[in-house]
C-alpha cells in the first residue's frame, strides 16, 4: 500500500481554463447555429436523403456514445478487477464517460426530425425496439456512473463502491451490446444484420474510449502542471494496443463471413474493393492510419516511453474510429437494397444504384458541437469537483518500484 | 317569423342534407359491395373500431399492367400530394410508390412493377420504431402515427423495400385527408382514409383490371380465391415478412 | 435593504395579479360568423369548446389513428371545414399563419404554440370540392345526424330561407 494517500484536487481557475472554455464555446455556438438552421429549414439543408438516412451526425453521435462506455473501462479495471494502479483514475474515467455520452446523445437528439418531441421518446416505449431499449440503457448508464462517482468521492457511501463499480461495468457492456444491435437487428441490410455487431461495438468502445481517455488525461495533467508518470501511461499504452488488435480481429471475422456468404458478396466487394471513398476510408483510414500506425507507434522499441508517440497513437485510433463508423454507417447505406436477388433493378428512385451522400457543413458543425460539449463538461467537471489526483507520478502510483 | 323558427328550419334542412348523404354512405357501407374487377371494400361503420377479422391486401397482376404501374403511382401522388417538395433534391423528395424495372442477370428476362409499402404481417419498421409511431393497425395496414414520430429514421433503415420517405422541408396545403409534415416519416398507408370510408385505394381504382383489393382473411373473397388460383409472390419472400401486397407475374 | 426587497416582491405580486386579472378578462373576439352560417351551435357548448377542444382533438386523433374511428363530431378536419372560410382577397381560405384564421385568433392571444398544422391541412380544400362545407353533418356520429331519419324533407320555403343564411346570422 502506498505510504502517501492519493489526494484529489480541483483544477485552478487559470487563464488556460478560461481560454479552453472560450475555444470550446465557439464550437458549441457553431453547433447550436447548425441545429437551429436545420431545425428551421428542415433536413433538406443537410446531406441526408431518403436513401442515406443516417449521416455525419450519426457518425459523431455513435462514436461518442460508443467511446463513452469505453472511457469507463479505466475505472472498471480498478474497481472490478481490483487493479490498484487504475483506481486513482476512476473518478475521471466516469466523468469522461458521462460527458461523452451526453455529447453524443445531444447530437443524436438534435438531428431528429422532431427534436421537440424528445418527451415522446421518453414516455412512449415500444419494447420490441432496440432503440427504445437504448434510451433506457443511456439513462441508466448516466445514473450508474453518477452513483459510481459518488461512492468514490463520499466516504459515507464508500461501502457501495464495489457494488456501484460492478453495476456500472455490467451496464456498460449491455449498453454497447444495445448500440451494436441497432445495426445487428436490421434484417434488410446485408452489411448489418449480424450478431457480431454487438461484440464488435464493445471492443470498438474499449479502443475509442481508452484513446480519448489517454488524451484527456495527458492534457489535463500537462495544462494544470501536475505530474503524470510513465508507469500509468505505459499501462494504458499496452492496453490500447490490445484493444486495437481486438477490433481488427472482429473486423476480420465480420468481413470474412461476408465474403464467404454469396448473398453478402456484393456489399463486401463494394466496401473492400469497389466503393471509392468508402474503400479508401476502410483501408487507409481505418486499417492503415487507424490501426496499424497506432500499433507501430506503440510497439516500436525506439519509441518506448515516448509520450508523443502514445498521444499520436491515441489520436490516430480516434481518427480510425471515425473512419470505421463512417464506413459502417454511410458505406452500409450507400450500397443499394436487394429487392430481387440475382437481378438488376432500376427505377426513377435510385433502385439498384449506389446511393450518394455528401455531408453538409451543418452536419459537421453539429457533430463537432457534440464533441465540444463533452469536452466542456470534462473541463468544468475537473474544475468544480475533485476528479483529478494531485499527482500520478511513478512514485505515487507504484511506490514499490 | 322569429329567429328561433328560422334556426329550426335551417337545422331541419341541414339534417335532411346530412340524412341524404348519410343514407348514401350507409348504402355504400352496410351492404358489402359485390366483387367488381378491383375487389371488395370495407363495410365497417365509422364509429366502430377496426378488428383483426379482416386483413386488407392486394394482388397486382404485373402482366396486365401495360405501363408497369406508372398510372398507379400517379394516382397515389395525386391522392396524397407527395413528391412535389420544392426545396428537396431528387434524392430527398418523398416517394410513396415507384416503378421498378427488374432484369434477371442471367436470363435477361425483364418486367416492371410498382413498389410501395408491402404491408407486412411482421413489419421490420414497426419492430424497430422506438416510440411505437410506426404501427400496424388491426386490419393489417402499416402506417406512421405522425403524432408520435420523432423523425429518427430507424424505420427507413429497417425497411427492405425502401418504402418510407422522410419529409425534408415544411409543407403547406396538404390534403385534408392525408396529413403530411416536416420532420416525420411517411409511406403508403393503403389509402386508409378511403378504406375506412368504404372506397378502394387510389392506385387500385387507377388500375382496376390489373389489381384486386380485398380481405386476405376471408377465403371467399375474390382476392383470396384469385391468389389460390393463380398465386401471388412476395418481394423478398426470403425475409418471411408475409406481405399484404402480392404480385403475379414477377 | 429588507424594505427594498419587499417592495420588489410586492411589485412582482401585483404584476402577477394583474396578469391573472388579464387572463380573466374577456377572451379575444373569435370569428364565429363563418361557422354560425352553418349551425347555431358548435359540436359542444361554446364554453366547453373553449376549455377542452384540445382534449377532444387528442382523443379523436388516437381513436382515428389506432382504431380507424372516423366520426365527425370531434374531427379536426370538420373544425377546419366549418370555421375556416374562403375570405381572403383572392377567394381562397385563410392559412393558420394569417391573423384572422379562426384558430390563430385565439392561440395568438393565449400564447399557445401548436404543431397540428405542420401536418394537417389548415384550410378546407375549396377548389377541389366546392361543396366541402356540406360535409358538416353528412355522416355517422356527428351530432347533426342524430334523429336524421325523423327529419322531414325541407319545404321550398325552408330551402329558400337557408340559402340566404346571412340574414339569420346577422341578427
Amino acid at each position: 500500500m502506498a505510504s502517501q494517500a492519493i489526494i484529489f484536487r480541483e483544477t485552478k481557475g487559470s487563464k488556460g481554463f478560461f481560454t479552453l472554455l472560450a475555444v470550446l464555446g465557439v464550437f458549441l455556438v457553431l453547433g447550436a447555429i447548425a441545429f437551429f438552421y436545420a431545425e428551421h429549414h428542415g433536413h433538406h439543408v443537410t446531406g441526408m436523403n431518403n436513401q442515406t438516412v443516417w449521416g455525419l451526425p450519426h457518425v459523431f453521435a455513435i462514436f461518442l456514445i460508443v467511446a463513452a462506455s469505453g472511457a469507463l473501462n479505466v475505472g472498471s479495471i480498478g474497481t472490478v478487477f481490483s487493479k490498484k494502479l487504475y483506481q486513482p483514475m476512476g473518478r475521471l474515467s466516469a466523468l469522461v464517460a458521462i460527458s461523452l455520452l451526453i455529447g453524443g446523445l445531444i447530437v443524436l437528439v438534435l438531428d431528429l426530425g422532431h427534436p421537440d418531441r424528445l418527451i415522446i421518446a421518453m414516455t412512449h416505449y415500444n419494447f420490441k425496439s432496440i432503440f427504445a431499449w437504448n434510451i433506457i440503457l443511456y439513462n441508466g448508464f448516466l445514473a450508474l456512473c453518477g452513483m459510481y462517482i459518488w461512492t468514490m468521492m463520499d466516504r459515507k457511501v464508500k461501502g457501495f463502491y464495489k457494488l456501484a463499480g460492478f453495476s456500472a461495468f455490467t451496464w456498460r457492456l449491455i449498453l454497447t451490446t444495445g448500440t451494436g444491435s441497432i445495426f445487428g437487428f436490421l434484417v434488410s441490410r446485408d452489411f448489418y444484420n449480424s450478431a457480431v455487431m454487438a461484440p464488435l461495438f464493445i471492443v470498438m468502445s474499449f479502443a475509442f474510449g481508452l484513446a480519448i481517455f489517454i488524451l484527456v488525461l495527458h492534457f489535463a495533467y500537462k495544462w494544470t502542471e501536475r505530474e503524470l508518470g510513465e508507469v500509468v501511461m505505459n499501462r494504458l499504452r499496452n492496453l490500447l494496443a490490445v484493444f486495437i488488435c481486438g477490433v481488427l480481429l472482429l473486423e476480420l471475422a465480420r468481413h470474412l463471413t461476408g465474403l464467404y456468404i454469396a448473398q453478402r458478396l456484393g456489399v463486401e466487394t463494394f466496401i473492400l474493393r469497389d466503393g471509392g471513398i468508402y474503400t479508401q476510408l476502410f483501408w487507409v483510414g481505418q486499417i492503415l492510419l487507424g490501426s496499424l500506425l497506432p500499433l507501430g507507434l506503440i510497439f516500436c522499441r525506439k519509441l518506448a516511453n515516448n509520450r508523443t508517440a502514445l498521444l499520436l497513437a491515441a489520436a490516430f485510433t480516434i481518427l480510425g474510429g471515425f473512419a470505421q463508423l463512417y464506413v459502417i454507417l454511410i458505406g452500409g447505406q450507400a450500397y443499394p437494397l436487394t429487392l430481387f436477388p440475382g437481378a438488376e433493378v432500376s427505377s426513377g428512385y435510385f433502385d439498384g444504384a449506389i446511393n450518394s451522400y455528401a455531408p453538409s457543413i451543418w452536419e459537421l458543425m453539429l457533430g463537432v458541437g457534440g464533441v465540444a460539449l463533452a469536452l466542456v463538461m470534462v473541463t468544468i467537471g475537473v474544475k468544480v469537483l475533485r476528479f483529478l489526483p494531485d499527482s500520478l507520478s511513478d512514485a505515487m502510483v507504484d511506490p514499490l518500484k | 317569423m322569429s329567429q328561433n323558427r328560422v334556426d329550426e328550419y335551417r337545422r331541419k334542412f341541414v339534417m335532411a342534407l346530412g340524412g341524404t348523404a348519410a343514407a348514401v354512405t350507409v348504402a355504400q357501407g352496410f351492404i358489402l359491395r359485390e366483387a367488381n374487377a378491383a375487389g371488395e371494400v370495407s363495410s365497417r361503420p365509422l364509429d366502430k373500431a377496426v378488428t383483426s377479422d379482416k386483413r386488407w391486401g392486394m394482388l397486382i397482376d404485373v402482366t396486365k399492367l401495360t405501363d408497369g404501374g406508372a398510372g398507379m403511382v400517379e394516382a397515389c401522388k395525386k391522392e396524397h400530394g407527395w413528391g412535389n417538395e420544392a426545396d428537396s433534391d431528387e434524392a430527398q423528395k418523398t416517394h410513396w410508390a415507384r416503378v421498378v424495372k427488374v432484369t434477371d442477370k442471367l436470363t435477361k428476362n425483364s418486367f416492371s412493377l410498382p413498389v410501395m409499402c408491402q404491408h407486412c404481417e411482421q413489419p421490420p419498421c414497426v419492430d424497430v420504431c422506438p416510440t411505437g409511431a410506426s404501427m400496424k393497425r388491426a386490419d393489417g395496414i402499416v402506417q406512421v402515427n405522425k403524432h408520435l414520430c420523432i423523425g429518427c429514421r430507424y424505420c427507413m433503415m429497417a425497411c427492405p423495400y425502401k418504402a418510407r420517405s422522410f419529409v425534408h422541408e415544411a409543407l403547406h396545403d396538404q390534403k385534408p385527408y392525408s396529413p403530411r409534415g416536416m420532420g416525420t416519416v411517411e409511406a403508403c398507408n393503403m389509402c386508409i382514409h378511403r378504406i375506412d370510408n368504404g372506397q378502394l385505394p387510389a392506385c387500385v381504382e387507377a388500375a382496376p383490371d390489373a389489381v384486386i383489393f380485398g380481405d386476405l382473411n376471408d377465403p371467399n373473397s375474390t382476392l383470396s380465391k384469385t391468389l389460390k388460383d393463380i398465386g401471388g409472390k412476395q418481394i423478398r419472400a426470403d425475409l418471411n415478412l408475409n406481405t399484404g401486397v402480392r404480385y403475379h407475374g414477377i | 435593504m429588507t424594505s427594498k426587497f419587499s417592495n420588489i416582491l410586492l411589485a412582482a405580486a401585483l404584476a402577477f395579479a394583474g396578469l391573472l386579472a388579464g387572463c380573466d378578462s374577456a377572451p379575444p373576439p373569435t370569428n364565429l360568423a363563418t361557422a354560425k352560417q352553418k349551425a347555431e351551435q358548435c359540436v359542444e357548448p361554446t364554453a366547453e369548446m373553449r376549455r377542452n377542444h384540445m382534449g377532444m382533438l387528442m382523443h379523436q386523433r388516437d381513436a382515428t389513428m389506432l382504431e380507424g374511428i372516423r366520426t365527425k363530431q370531434h374531427s379536426l378536419k370538420e373544425c377546419v371545414n366549418c370555421h375556416v372560410a374562403p375570405t381572403k382577397d383572392d377567394g381562397t381560405p385563410l392559412h393558420y399563419g394569417d391573423e384572422q384564421h379562426f384558430c390563430t385568433t385565439c392561440h395568438a392571444y393565449a400564447g399557445v404554440k401548436i404543431d397540428c398544422f405542420q401536418c394537417h391541412a389548415d384550410r378546407p380544400e375549396v377548389a377541389q370540392d366546392p361543396n366541402y362545407q356540406h360535409t358538416v353533418g353528412s355522416a355517422e356520429g356527428h351530432h347533426f345526424t342524430q334523429g336524421v331519419t325523423a327529419a322531414a324533407e325541407p319545404t321550398a320555403a325552408e330551402v329558400q330561407m337557408v340559402a340566404q343564411p346571412q340574414q339569420g346570422a346577422a341578427k
